[in-house]
């Protein structure tokens, strides 16, 4: 966090009218923003402002953002939140792949802008505190140094891969894991392609901790893309 | 100077037989003149020899029955003139005898050894112009644009070399074997459909009878691939045994033609492919220019009204109201604008499905998620058989399939009715139905319900472009499918889609 406890956003977008509400959303959640217009300021910046968050527009005049994003993951952590049209799909999960760690879709509203951005200012923040073994969300506790997962306090048998999935899951708080993250994660690199794997086990995980499997709370499915376990 | 050429294919015509007869009894009566004056100086058997010397070269040059009408005059004209006693044709010595027969028999020997020579040496002569003609034909095809060039080409050298009319049948795209000749008053057979089509199905040449009665020969044109068309071959001032004779030299040449034909085929598969490629990027360029274009200021709209609700101090209520009244009326149009480019992408081809195997309870799960508060007053119940099989989908699309019917059940129906989304296994398809509780659909527009833009009577007091329903078919289609629309008898509207069911992936068991 940068001085007098203001984080530091980063807006990447061509669209002056973007960028204008944007900043107003983000001065609402009391940051400060710096703006970019092009990929090629936006990486200067990136380097010479060292902000707390980038929000970066995919589609840029002057490149991919994907780009952008593997450039900064050789040196940075920032959390990377982007934004993307919805047609692309493969954009997304490539720009996921390549370190972001969420998305929005064009037009988005400003309430959903502010709610990811508190979303990834928070886990930022907690990176450096000792972590706990609890986790809980919903009625479940999973108890992580024991390897117990409970739900309204009786025990709950899990596989093993069900409960290596569900520990990648947790693991990233409110970010979009891709399939294929997942699936090297839990089943490894064999598996990549095996997405029908992916999609059984979540099911697994629903029906043994979801209120309503069909409309999950914390599980949630990013159609096309990947699953985001939402504390 | 080729015409010349390729004119001798054909066998010079023959004179008569008679005038080749008349000939050979001249051309000894003249030999028996000559010789005359010289039976006080020469042996008999010298003047046997001017005799023979007559008939070899009658056989070298008018052919074999010249030579042997020659042979027998000879000995009739050596007998009346120089063997005693002269003018008769008695013989006093019975020797002569013997010479008469063995003048005879060397004399037809050497008729039929010359004629044999002769004809040997046309026929050697014949076959080096066939292959002239055939390589010059090969080089004109091979570098002819067009299958009207080709035509030219073929109805040319048949014409020079053969006398030959010849006509090019290759079939439409319906597979009827049609003429391709540009010029009606060009020379050409008429031909008969069966006859022609026997050939192009059979692959073998058919003999038969033009309606003028003149022989014709339908030859298949034989590509690498496939029979391309058929060449159809007449020639009025030929015999049939004729044309029966040239039938290898004019399937070869057919061979040729069909190659000609195959390759400007390839030519012409390998543009149009190009030019589809091509219109393709440029589609799919405007579409996602488009795009942005209609997304960038909409993303704008939307934010930038929205962003007004959270300015400090707050703006009166009225003001509150309105800014939150444009939030709707932007994310409605961008709802409208994303619809249009959907149906445009999936109309122009432009959407390749991502089909993977997944249970279809997950996506359901994450369209009701999706609409979010628009479906805050319809609470949504899903009833899917415990043992629905993993569906091959594009789980993007079928998610706005869900959507849009989600959607437009709750757009119909009273605030506070349910939405019920019932799965049911089919015996080779999984149904998936979305009911609610409105009016249903009005009566007799069932069938119409997913023409693009058609729109419920009594809808317009709703807002919505009529296009959902449309993409959700085309959708529904692209996967093989089917969706249907429907009043359920309690009352309600009801639209029900199919997913193929399929081979699912197997999924190994986890070992513990």
């Amino acid at each position: 966090m940068s001085e007098a406890g203001q984080a530091c956003v980063l807006v990447v977008e061509d669209e002056r009218q973007i960028r204008r509400f944007i900043r107003l959303a983000l001065e609402e959640e009391g940051c400060r923003v710096h703006e970019a217009e092009t990929l090629a300021q936006g990486l200067i910046d990136a380097g010479a402002c060292k902000p707390d968050l980038l929000i970066l527009d995919l589609g840029l005049p002057d490149g991919n953002g994907v780009d952008l994003i593997r450039n900064l993951r050789h040196w940075s952590d920032l959390p990377v939140l982007v934004l993307s049209a919805r047609t692309q799909e493969k954009d997304k999960i490539e720009a996921l792949d390549a370190g972001a760690d969420d998305y929005l879709t064009k037009p988005f509203a400003v309430g959903e802008l502010r709610a990811r951005l508190r979303a990834l200012l928070r886990r930022r923040s907690r990176s450096g505190e000792a972590a706990s073994p609890l986790v809980e969300f919903g009625k479940v506790t999973v108890d992580l140094s024991r390897r117990l997962v409970f739900r309204a306090g009786q025990p709950v048998h899990l596989t093993p891969i069900e409960y290596r999935l569900l520990c990648t899951l947790l693991a990233h708080p409110g970010k979009v894991l891709t399939q294929r993250v997942l699936l090297r994660e839990v089943w490894g690199p064999a598996y990549i392609e095996s997405s029908h794997y992916l999609r059984v086990y979540v099911g697994h995980l629903r029906q043994k901790l979801e209120d309503d499997p069909a409309q999950p709370a914390h599980l949630l499915t990013e159609t096309g893309v990947g699953y985001r376990f939402q504390p | 100077m080729r015409h010349d050429h390729l004119s001798k294919i054909r066998p010079d015509r023959p004179l008569p037989v008679w005038q080749r007869a008349g000939l050979a009894f001249v051309s000894c009566a003249l030999t028996s003149l000559l010789a005359t004056p010289l039976l006080g100086h020469l042996d008999e058997a010298n003047i046997v020899m001017l005799f023979l010397l007559t008939v070899l070269i009658l056989a070298v040059s008018l052919g074999r029955t010249a030579g042997v009408v020659a042979a027998f005059c000879s000995v009739g004209f050596f007998d009346f003139f120089f063997v005693a006693p002269r003018f008769s044709m008695t013989v006093a010595d019975g020797q002569y005898l013997i010479t008469f027969a063995v003048m005879l028999a060397t004399a037809l020997i050497t008729a039929h050894l010359a004629a044999g020579l002769r004809r040997q040496a046309e026929i050697a002569a014949r076959r080096e112009m066939q292959t002239h003609a055939l390589y010059e034909m090969a080089r004109d095809l091979g570098g002819a644009l067009s299958l009207e060039q080709v035509e030219e080409i073929t109805r040319r050298a048949l014409l020079t070399s053969f006398g030959a009319e010849a006509l090019l049948l290759l079939p439409d795209p319906g597979g009827a074997l049609l003429p391709l000749s540009p010029d009606p008053a060009a020379p050409r057979p008429a031909t008969e459909g069966p006859l022609a089509r026997m050939a192009f199905d059979g692959g073998q040449p058919v003999d038969g009878t033009d309606l003028t009665g003149r022989p014709i020969i339908y030859l298949p044109l034989k590509a690498p691939m496939r029979v391309r068309g058929v060449l159809a071959v007449t020639t009025s001032d030929a015999p049939a045994g004729q044309l029966r004779e040239w039938q290898a030299l004019f399937g070869t040449m057919a061979s040729l033609v069909a190659i000609a034909v195959e390759r400007l085929h390839y030519v012409e598969v390998a543009q149009s492919t190009q030019i589809e490629v091509v219109s393709e990027r440029l589609r799919s360029s405007i579409l996602s220019a488009l795009s942005h274009d209609l997304r960038t200021p909409l993303t704008a709209l939307v934010g930038l009204a929205d962003s007004l609700t959270l300015l400090k101090p707050p703006l009166p209520e009225v003001a509150l109201d309105t800014a939150q009244a444009m939030h709707e009326q932007a994310a409605r149009l961008a709802g409208m604008v994303g619809n249009l480019l959907d149906m445009a992408r999936l109309h122009a081809g432009q959407v390749q499905l991502r089909r993977e195997w997944q249970p279809v309870e997950e996506v359901i799960g994450a369209a009701i998620k999706l609409l979010g508060g628009s479906l805050a007053e319809h609470p949504v119940r899903v009833a899917l058989p415990a043992d629905l099989p993993l569906l091959e989908f594009d789980a993007v699309l079928i998610e706005r399939v869900l959507g849009n019917l989600l959607e437009n059940a709750a757009k119909y129906s009273p605030p506070g009715s349910p939405i019920d989304i019932v799965g049911r296994r089919l015996e080779r398809a999984v149904e998936i139905r979305v009911d609610d509780h409105g009016q249903g659909f009005p009566a007799g527009q069932t069938e119409h319900l997913f023409d693009i833009f058609v729109r419920g009577e009594g809808a317009s007091l709703k807002p919505g472009t009529g296009l959902g329903l449309a993409i959700c078919r085309a959708i529904v289609d692209a996967h093989g499918g089917e969706i249907r629309g429907e009043n359920r008898p309690a009352g309600g509207g009801s639209v029900a889609f199919t997913l193929p069911t399929g081979q699912p992936p197997r999924i190994e068991e986890e070992t513990p």
